[in-house]
């Protein structure tokens, strides 16, 4: 049978703490103008560096929107962001805890959402999804529960509570409407994705804690393709994972970044730097001390996943790959291989 | 339980902790103060608010592009953890080993060295030697990737015998350059990429890159060394294995000890002119340091046990590190139980106290004991303990009022109210005189919002300052 297969495709992205680049990014939204819409949460909260970056594939720069502040069009601490079938852009804020929507140039178009745990209330939403009639699912994640709401913001309904039986979540994070409707959520905190009815139903769960290939540790987002395999960005354990609709390991990538066009410019500009980057070896054996933690391993090794915060697909097969703490985007395109 | 085991057990988590809540004194007590200390050292639980908390909500406390955020990370490790000396003695190398941001940069780098601190702080002392010798941030802070083996640095080599084993006066200017040459190959991996970066303080293109260690045999001088005594073709583990021998290093990581757990002692660099304020302290720890084949944790252990340890004599004649200070004021008002961006003004204090974690004023990292007090550093204390102890609206502070104000509250006299009051602050001890002022206040006014203003007061004392 036909299985996919990632291959890597490029990177893009550089740190920057204003306009071109990315400063602790927390998502990517492939949209249908085209177009990147990546929120950035910043350092330290946000004194400078929050923003929406907005560019392509080719790493063709068209600007920021949605600043540090708390008044219209303006975000704290955004979180995730996702395309309506309208064609507006929204972005949770983890902070504000609301929901705020633009359109593709960045203008602002409206708002919703207050701080609480009541009905339609969020305390710290940080993953969106719309579905086909254009309401949308949010990861309440310290209420550890989905809400759905029209893309106005009226409540509709929610489901889940704190726990870890079935149907539970502790701190959803990043979720996704499935082509078949259902909805999969990376229930950070137990260690596993969960599939969900539209209506809310449990559906079933994937994954075990640990960090063997299909086992997960503190899942940060799902992708889910036509023939319901999984694309999950496995946080904890600093890799992705391509999980066939059964749940078990299809590919496990640690990553494979390269210089971004944005980096190339810097590097071309920079002489020094790059002629001592040219002579070291990125990639080295490192010692024993480390004990193998992926986290450590990436903090040390560049080209690694390291806080891999987001997974998104689009519709020509891409799969994106959003790494907070590198600040960039690592590409990949789905092949078929067999198996 | 009677009062004074309470107390003796409040002394103990001051010193080898950051203080404790009445009610962490109760469970410590019912165990009894042996087992306490058996469990400081060899803590069965480690749980505290945990990586996978702070990376998630806290970004730069995880990709620590800046000090900074490795400075959060570890803040939030200590105002949660339940293995407190585990950490106090992380704050305890870090004083000594005192490393820093003006020439290291890369935080993760800083968060790694304290991270081995912390998970090997209690090895026996050559094994921590060797590690710090291995250590990416320290090999940079003391320039030890430019001590090759054609042209020495003796920088590492100087502070090594200097300031972090024996002492001034037990060697010579020879005894350094050969300690130097067997160090000689001893760098990190990439040397010339980082240091660009590192001179550039450059995080392009994707965040800071941590240093690893790196041995490079073809820069080691292999030819015969004679160091102290001994004549041999050295390396560094063969340099360190000779200073964990001398009579020198036992009195004087003894002494620091002394001076950290037990009494402040006078700045390190008065230590070849001034007695120890307790010679008979610091042989029973030296002892013990020889016989236990330099195991840190044996030493602590004796400590720990002593009568010079638990004498009344020594309870709050210590003046809290701006650090302690700060952590034990946040570990009871109960703040963080999540990472919040109230962290950054908070953990920012310390530096206004005197003490930028990560950032100290030398090698010889910060005189401690009174020079952390003058009028500026004492206003910031004051004020810090002050506002977090009058903000109700943290679980911590909430708590300790109502049990101030529960049982019997309206019949309590004034006395018995400051009482609970001190009782509910750890078990916490005042003198007379400052016991009067605390009388005199609420007696004048006996409400439950007296009461908030009369714990804001108690953290406000003299003896707040102390552990």
């Amino acid at each position: 049978m036909h299985r996919p297969m990632l291959e890597y495709s490029h990177t893009i992205g550089i740190v920057a703490m204003e306009g071109r680049g990315f400063e602790y990014p927390t998502d990517t939204v492939p949209a249908r103008n085209g177009r990147m819409y990546v929120p950035n949460r910043s350092r330290d909260f946000g004194e400078r560096g929050v923003r929406v970056t907005v560019l392509d594939l080719d790493s063709e720069y068209y600007g920021t929107f949605g600043y540090l502040g708390d008044g219209e069009g303006q975000l704290a601490s955004p979180t995730c962001a996702a395309e309506s079938r309208e064609g507006l852009i929204y972005v949770a804020d983890d902070f504000t805890h609301r929901i705020s929507a633009f359109d593709y140039d960045g203008g602002f178009a409206h708002r919703w959402g207050a701080h609480g745990s009541g009905e339609g209330e969020l305390n710290g939403p940080s993953g969106l999804a719309f579905d086909e009639h254009d309401d949308v699912y949010v990861a309440d994640t310290h209420n550890s529960r989905i809400q759905k709401f029209t893309s106005a913001g009226d409540f509709l309904f929610t489901f889940g509570s704190p726990g870890i039986s079935e149907g539970q979540f502790r701190m959803p994070w990043g979720l996704t409407v499935a082509p078949d409707g259902d909805i999969y959520v990376a229930d950070w905190g137990n260690d596993r994705i969960q599939r969900f009815s539209p209506e809310g139903e449990f559906v079933t769960a994937y994954g075990t804690t640990g960090r063997s290939d299909g086992q997960l540790r503190r899942p940060s987002g799902v992708a889910v393709d036509e023939r319901g395999y999984m694309y999950v960005s496995d946080w904890g354990n600093e890799r992705v994972q391509v999980l066939d609709s059964g749940g078990l390991p299809v590919q496990v990538l640690r990553g494979e970044a390269t210089l971004s066009r944005w980096a190339s410019d810097f590097m071309a500009t920079n002489r020094e730097e790059a002629a001592a980057r040219a002579t070291a070896n990125l990639k080295p054996d490192l010692p024993d001390v480390y004990g193998g933690d992926p986290h450590t391993e990436s903090a040390h090794v560049e080209s690694l996943f390291w806080a891999p915060v987001s997974i998104k697909l689009d519709d020509a097969g891409r799969v994106y790959v959003t790494e907070a703490n590198r600040h960039r985007i690592q590409i990949y395109r789905r092949a078929s291989s067999f198996a | 339980m009677a009062q004074s085991d309470i107390k003796l057990i409040a002394h103990l988590m001051r010193r080898a902790g950051f203080g404790a809540t009445r009610g962490e004194l109760d469970a410590y007590a019912a165990k009894g103060y042996e087992a306490t200390v058996e469990d400081l050292l060899n803590p069965p639980d480690t749980e505290w608010l945990g990586d996978d908390m702070v990376r998630r909500f806290d970004l730069e406390a995880s990709g620590m592009i800046n000090a900074p955020g490795s400075s959060r990370n570890w803040v939030y490790r200590m105002i949660t953890t339940n293995a407190p000396l585990l950490d106090k003695m992380a704050l305890f190398w870090h004083g000594i080993f005192a490393t820093g941001v003006p020439k290291v940069i890369n935080g993760r780098v800083l968060y790694d060295q304290i991270n081995t601190f912390r998970r090997h702080g209690m090895e026996s002392f050559d094994s921590i030697l060797v590690r710090l010798a291995q250590d990416p941030a320290m090999i940079v802070w003391l320039d030890n990737q430019e001590n090759h083996s054609h042209a020495i640095n003796e920088n590492w080599a100087r502070e090594l015998l200097e300031l972090f084993s024996m002492g001034v006066g037990n060697y010579t200017e020879d005894d350094i350059k050969e300690c130097a040459r067997a160090f000689t190959g001893w760098t990190i991996g990439n040397t010339e990429y980082m240091m660009v970066r590192s001179q550039r303080d450059s995080d392009w293109p994707y965040g800071r890159i941590a240093y690893h260690f790196d041995y490079r045999p073809e820069d080691h001088d292999e030819g015969e060394k004679t160091f102290l005594g001994h004549r041999g073709n050295f390396n560094g583990e063969d340099i360190i294995d000779i200073i964990c021998q001398q009579e020198s290093t036992a009195r004087f990581i003894s002494r620091h000890l002394y001076h950290y757990f037990v009494a402040d002692e006078p700045a390190v660099p008065a230590w070849p002119y001034t007695p120890p304020r307790d010679p008979e302290a610091i042989e029973t720890l030296a002892q013990a340091y020889f016989e236990s084949g330099y195991d840190i944790r044996t030493v602590l252990r004796v400590l720990f046990n002593s009568d010079f340890f638990k004498s009344e004599d020594v309870r709050y004649k210590k003046v809290k590190g701006p650090a302690e200070y700060l952590v034990g004021v946040l570990r009871m008002t109960g703040e963080f139980d999540m990472p919040r961006r109230e962290m950054i003004p908070r953990y920012r204090q310390t530096s206004w106290m005197g003490q930028e974690l990560s950032n100290p004023p030398s090698v010889e990292g910060w005189h401690e004991g009174v020079e952390w007090i003058d009028t500026g550093t004492l206003i910031e204390r004051i004020n810090f303990a002050s506002e977090q102890f009058g903000d109700t609206d943290k679980p911590g502070v909430r708590e300790m009022i109502d049990s101030i104000c529960g049982d019997g509250f309206d019949g309590l006299s004034a006395e018995q109210l400051v009482d609970r009051c001190l009782d509910e602050l750890g078990a916490f001890t005042v003198d007379d005189e400052t016991r009067d002022v605390l009388i005199r206040y609420i007696a004048a006014d006996h409400s439950r919002e007296n009461v908030e203003n009369l714990l804001r007061l108690s953290a406000s004392t003299r003896e707040f300052q102390l552990a």
